[in-house]
């Protein structure tokens, strides 16, 4: 498996961990006065981008110790090909996601209940990213 | 996932070139041993640079490395 492949890896699973531990808490109600949509779960948030960079340094620098030279190579031609496709897919999911934030304005969520709606359909078009890529990389191409 | 209309004789290439690797030929040429191996398997044609560098380090004309397929 090379560097690159790793790396999409390291993305799908720290997102999933970080974000969707945030996610469930904030969905659920369990964060107790940091209710969905206030500004309480700043904190929630502040806390899951610092394990979100934490886990992915970590995580990178074991795949970098792990992986073969050829693996950390310079991005090739196939695989700048693979990033471009996947970051497109990404786009056009943003793009799709970003339009039906119109979906919870129209249902009366404000301020930081969007806040966290537009940010979930950021996690989801990074997800998107990071499968595409995996299942490129594991087609061939 | 569907094959390409190229075939390609790199595998054979390599091994008459001294049972060249994956890897030296991905190194000679500035690749990745990945995607070496989807080209070799057909599952990725190279851009027509990366073609003529794998038929320069063969010593070979591009048509030797490189064969349309109808079938």
């Amino acid at each position: 498996m090379s560097f690159r492949e790793k790396s999409a890896w390291i993305t799908l699973v720290s997102v999933l961990v970080c974000f969707g531990a945030y996610f469930v808490e904030l969905f659920s109600g369990l964060v107790g006065d940091r209710h969905f949509g206030g500004l309480g779960s700043l904190h929630l948030l502040l806390l899951s981008v610092l394990a979100l960079a934490g886990l992915q340094i970590a995580l990178t620098m074991i795949a970098a110790l792990t992986t073969p030279k050829d693996g950390r190579a310079p991005a090739d031609e196939r695989e700048q090909m693979i990033q471009w496709r996947s970051q497109s897919l990404g786009y056009h999911v943003l793009m799709v996601l970003a339009v039906g934030l119109f979906a919870p304005a129209f249902f009366g969520h404000r301020g930081v209940e969007m806040a966290n709606f537009a940010l979930l359909a950021v996690v989801i078009a990074a997800l998107t990213v990071s499968i595409a890529q995996i299942v490129m990389f594991r087609r061939g191409a | 996932m569907s094959r390409l209309p190229i075939v390609n004789q790199i595998r054979r290439l390599r091994f008459e070139h001294g049972e060249m690797t994956q890897s030296e030929l991905a190194g000679k040429i500035g690749m990745t041993r990945q995607t070496i191996a989807a080209i070799e398997a057909g599952k990725y044609s190279p851009s027509l640079e990366a073609a003529f560098r794998i038929a320069h380090v063969f010593g070979a004309t591009l048509d030797e490395v490189f064969q349309w397929s109808e079938a």
